[in-house]
């Protein structure tokens, strides 16, 4: 008596910190190479992908298949505000997040308005759009020959009379994608939470209910949206200063697909299992890559397996690997009502 | 050249009519936007392909056999993949249909290989290149003219089927109300199976026409084709039969005007816009009802 309760971490607590504890070392273990880091780093990229567009179809229960046109904004803000003005990457960040909510209010507050699928197509239209112009504005983004010489992200600590140090090899650009993947992580929690993320939920479960109770369905549709075109934008603005070239072929509907398929993978709705989604996918992805060439094959036939994997799971696992209760039971909703019938 | 254009974007639009009226069959059945219909159309053109190159059959043959196969192909992606899903919530048979569309696109990336392939030639009747009519200042060619024969006859087929036969009767019935339908002793699920057929079917002989118009033929030929068709489909109103056949000559002729006109690099982004404006401003589009919330999209 009188001590000070420990609270007891949880089973599910304890996974999650050995994961965080693993993901810190991991540099540090002896039988990891450069390529590996450049994998997993890839793995952070998509797990701040997947958990922005989760907000979509996983907390709105909207189709979005135009994302890959808010990674390719807030890739090329960051690449072009580097290249031209020599922007800092921590200004770049907020610019790319607020360039890419903009967007997403742009786009958003006149089609969330429409049924889904009508909305589904107008993202993807709007992405192919994107493409395009990347691709054809040469003036602006050289178009086709792409967009090189980004410079790496850096500390500059020279106005206190510090070092200015810049980003060389793999590492930093690892503990600084960590650094991004928790913040994103808390912040999508945060939001669950909130009055936003219920409102958002209640209009997912049942739009009439969501009404009835005073959720604007529109705004908080458009604020969805927002929100995750502004991550999408923050992943592309990390892309742009790691691998310090653009390209418009970088953002192919392939990769709203790619990151779509993860969300469906792991989960709709639930921030961890969206992440284990994105490590399966982005690691399947690789191997794919590597094995394929060897059996003749090239490697984008890769998708092919993409693909399966989502009819497979729309058909007998639709809420996901890791599905939260309330979005399962919607899956089933219609399946329960024919057994009754 | 002004006229030039106009009968290239009839052409053109054409096909895209073709290619819209399936969409817009299977959205009027089972409100389901079918993603992997432009893989359809891409697969008629390479089943065409190879019954030419590897059966050694003729032009005309190779055309009936690879919309027949389509037709199955049709049937086949319904009965695997959608039927399953009928009573589960849209967004998990959207998330199918793309999964289907990405899975076929690559299914053909293996068979055929990922590279264009030129369209077997030889076999072309070798009068198609040559200049059938010529009218002031426009020249059509016979392959011209056998394309809006071909979309002429297919529309009047489709809509003879459509209006006066017992199947097609069925199937405003299943586009109406289901539960009705099934009521009255219609086999739904048959009338949504062989929906598709039919929507495969037109889709295939848009694949092939395209393939020999242009000359190539590549897997990911579907892609594009199924977006643009959509906008037609969604410009004349989704579920709409007639409007589909007019927004896709619409957007045809848009895009060719664009194109000359405008600019034509964003060729493609022509029928991206115009989807865009479309569904935003006037969702109806010219002939579809005004579709509402009424079911849950998730």
């Amino acid at each position: 008596m009188g001590k000070l309760a420990v609270p007891k971490m949880s089973l599910g607590g304890k996974v999650k910190t050995g994961f965080l504890i693993l993901a810190l070392i991991l540099p540090a273990l002896p039988w990891v190479t450069q390529y590996m880091i450049h994998v997993v780093i890839l793995i952070y990229l998509y797990m701040i992908l997947a958990l922005g567009l989760n907000i979509v179809p996983g907390f709105n229960g909207l189709l979005d298949l135009g994302y890959v046109g808010f990674y390719g904004i807030g890739a090329y803000t960051s690449g072009l505000l580097t290249v031209h003005f020599g922007f800092s990457y921590w200004l770049i960040i907020p610019l790319a997040f607020v360039n890419g909510a903009i967007w997403g209010i742009l786009l958003g507050a006149p089609t969330l308005r429409l049924t889904g699928d009508y909305f589904a197509i107008v993202t993807f239209g709007f992405s192919e759009l994107v493409v395009l112009f990347l691709t054809n504005e040469i003036w602006l983004t050289r178009g086709p020959l792409g967009l090189p010489g980004i410079a790496p992200p850096g500390i500059d600590l020279s106005w206190i009379g510090g070092p200015n140090w810049e980003f060389y090899g793999e590492l930093p650009y690892y503990y600084l994608i960590i650094a991004m993947v928790l913040l994103t992580v808390f912040v999508m929690h945060r939001i669950q939470d909130s009055r936003l993320g219920r409102a958002w939920f209640a209009v997912r479960d049942d739009e009439l209910a969501a009404v009835s109770c005073g959720v604007n369905l529109l705004t908080y549709k458009v604020i969805a949206f927002a929100i995750s075109a502004a991550f999408g934008a923050v992943g592309g603005s990390f892309f742009a200063r790691w691998v310090t070239f653009l390209s418009p072929d970088m953002f192919k509907f392939w990769e709203s697909f790619l990151v779509l398929c993860m969300i469906v993978l792991g989960g709709m709705g639930n921030i961890w299992g969206v992440m284990v989604g994105a490590a399966v996918l982005v690691s399947l992805s690789e191997i794919l890559r590597e094995l394929l060439p060897l059996v003749g094959l090239p490697a984008e036939v890769r998708f092919l397996a993409f693909g399966l994997i989502m009819v497979f799971m729309m058909r007998f696992r639709p809420a996901g690997l890791m599905p939260i209760p309330a979005v399962a039971a919607q899956m089933r909703a219609g399946r329960v009502k024919r057994k009754k019938s | 050249m002004f006229l030039q254009q106009i009968f290239n974007g009839l052409t053109l639009g054409g096909i895209y009519a073709m290619i819209a009226v399936g969409y817009t069959m299977i959205y009027g059945v089972i409100q389901l936007i079918n993603f992997a219909h432009g893989e359809i159309y891409m697969l008629g053109a390479f089943f065409a392909f190879t019954f030419i190159n590897f059966l050694g059959l003729p032009f005309y043959a190779a055309f009936v056999l690879s919309m027949a196969c389509c037709a199955v192909c049709g049937m086949l992606l319904d009965i695997v993949a959608y039927r399953p899903l009928r009573q589960s919530p849209r967004l998990a048979a959207l998330i199918t249909a793309i999964g289907m569309s990405i899975f076929l696109q690559n299914l053909a990336m293996i068979i055929w290989g990922s590279r264009p392939v030129p369209f077997p030639q030889q076999v072309v009747p070798a009068y198609f290149e040559k200049t059938a009519v010529t009218f002031a200042g426009v020249n059509l060619s016979w392959f011209q003219l056998f394309i809006f024969g071909v979309t002429i006859f297919m529309m009047l087929g489709l809509n003879l089927i459509i209006l006066k036969t017992r199947w097609g009767k069925a199937m405003r019935a299943v586009a109406q109300n289901k539960t009705m339908a099934a009521l009255t002793g219609i086999h739904v699920n048959q009338v949504i199976t062989w929906t598709f057929a039919l929507a495969g079917a037109l889709g295939a002989a848009a694949g092939i026409l395209v393939g020999a118009y242009y000359n190539a033929l590549y897997p990911t030929m579907g892609y594009v084709a199924g977006v643009k068709a959509f906008a037609a489909a969604v410009l004349g109103g989704i579920g709409s039969v007639p409007g589909a056949m007019l927004g896709g000559v619409v957007l045809g002729v848009a895009e060719a005007l664009g194109a000359g006109y405008l600019s034509s690099l964003y060729r493609d982004g022509i029928s991206y816009a115009v989807m865009i404006i479309v569904i935003v401003f006037i969702p109806a589009g010219f002939f579809g009802k005004l579709i509402r919330e009424s079911k849950k999209s998730i």
